[in-house]
């Protein structure tokens, strides 16, 4: 449950940066430091999605 | 000693009486009658008849009845067939007789026949009597009131032990792929003495309630299908008491058993209990199944869906970033445009001058009086001049 609040909570962040972005908010200094919060922000998503993945098929296989 | 009267030896009398009955009671007779007694031996069936008071405690009268084996070989079948029971004591029933009185054995009634409608007729007025006595009492549907668990895996079985009812469902259970416990609690299902044997076994269990799941109660069908047992009110009573639900197999046709009426569920056979148990098992296991199956499915989607929506965002911020920069660096390139447009050196080298009168330009020559110093800006150079 916790984990899914923390992939929530940096999805929604993601989405906050992209909001900005196509709406032209953000200025061009903060622009390379969301973009790199961004990456860092889609890994931590991807990696966490990776991992439920796996926990899901390791699951099944006890069966 | 009246010398009046005949002098007869004992079968000389017993024949007298043998005579005027013949002859006075050549007919025969329709009687109904209670059983007190009833038994076969040699093939012939000896019964003991009364007829009670209207308070039915009392005898008011009393014989003896026989059926010869020729008759008896003829009728018990006919009797068993149509009414499932056994000629039993207490039995109310209609059989047509004829007297007989023999010297040596005394006065009995001889019977020819049976009416086997007459004892249905009144067992099925007992029946209805105990059903009305057990809704007054208002536990005739206590047992339905009753929740079976989801699926029950400990099982109390009252049956014969030797009953081939209960070898068949202890090994239907046992083949199934479920892990059913089940405990027999032995009674005799049949004959006399199935009421108190069965409210023991129900004692007996009640004893160790928590222990089971439900009670199942079943024999096989066999050769007799006398039910009489089942149908009394203390048997009813205590099963429609009972905390557990119970479920009867008793293996008959008949659809009025006061035993099934107050079972939480009838089936027909022990063979249908097993089913029934194992079909609620199996039910259970599907639904987990399903339910897995759809969590697994509706989870593997979610995570692809939170996938495709990472790989979205992905590629689209660097063509933000792109067109964003795309759009400051066009920016500045007009600014810069503007700006160079706005360049007086580029007003200087298409021949306009600037002038300048103590560092302020000078727009209106109506400023600037005899004597002011000026300076003028060419493109390649300044002069100075005085105002005359």
């Amino acid at each position: 449950m916790k984990q899914e609040e923390k992939y929530e909570q940096a999805f929604q962040e993601l989405q906050g940066i992209v909001r900005s972005m196509e709406g032209d908010e953000l200025d061009i200094d903060q622009m390379s430091e969301q973009l790199k919060r961004a990456q860092v922000l889609i890994k931590t998503c991807k990696d966490k999605l990776t991992k439920a993945d796996e926990e899901i098929k390791r699951i099944l296989s006890e069966e | 000693m009246n010398e009046s009267s005949p002098r007869l030896s004992l079968y000389q009398l017993n024949h007298l009486v043998h005579n005027i009955l013949e002859q006075e009671l050549s007919t025969e007779y329709w009687v109904e009658a209670e059983l007190s007694e009833c038994r076969e031996s040699r093939g012939h069936c000896y019964m003991e008849l009364i007829e009670r008071d209207q308070q039915g405690a009392t005898p008011i009268a009393r014989a003896s009845a026989k059926c010869w084996a020729s008759r008896w070989q003829l009728l018990r079948p006919h009797f068993e067939r149509a009414t499932g029971l056994h000629l039993a004591p207490g039995m109310k029933v209609l059989l047509k007789v004829g007297a007989q009185f023999h010297e040596a054995f005394g006065f009995s009634w001889i019977v020819s026949d049976i009416d086997p409608t007459y004892t249905l007729g009144d067992q099925a007025r007992r029946r209805q009597e105990i059903i009305r006595q057990l809704k007054d009492e208002g536990v005739f549907d206590l047992q339905r009131e009753l929740q079976l668990p989801l699926f029950c895996l400990n099982i109390a079985v009252i049956s014969s032990q030797t009953a081939a009812g209960y070898g068949d469902f202890a090994a239907q259970l046992n083949d199934s792929p479920f892990a059913f416990r089940t405990q027999l609690f032995p009674a005799v299902m049949q004959g006399e003495g199935v009421e108190q044997s069965i409210i023991a076994a129900l004692n007996h269990i009640n004893n160790d309630c928590d222990a089971f799941d439900c009670v199942v109660i079943i024999r096989g069908g066999g050769a007799t299908s006398d039910m009489s047992g089942f149908d009394t009110l203390a048997l009813a009573e205590n099963v429609a008491n009972f905390p557990l639900p119970i479920i009867t197999g008793i293996g008959h046709d008949r659809d009025e058993c006061i035993l099934d009426m107050v079972s939480h569920r009838r089936v027909k056979t022990p063979t249908a209990a097993a089913a029934f148990l194992i079909d609620m098992a199996q039910e259970c296991m599907n639904f987990l199944n399903e339910a897995q199956a759809l969590i697994v499915r509706q989870t593997l989607q979610k995570l692809s869906i939170l996938g495709a929506q990472l790989n979205t965002i992905s590629t689209t911020l660097p063509l933000l970033a792109e067109r964003r920069i795309t759009a400051e660096r066009h920016k500045i390139s007009i600014t810069e445009e503007k700006l160079k447009a706005s360049d007086p050196k580029l007003l200087l080298k298409r021949g306009y001058s600037i002038t300048y009168s103590q560092g302020k330009i000078i727009r209106d020559p109506e400023n600037l009086k005899q004597g002011d110093h000026i300076e003028t800006l060419f493109e390649k150079g300044t002069i100075q001049s005085e105002i005359i």
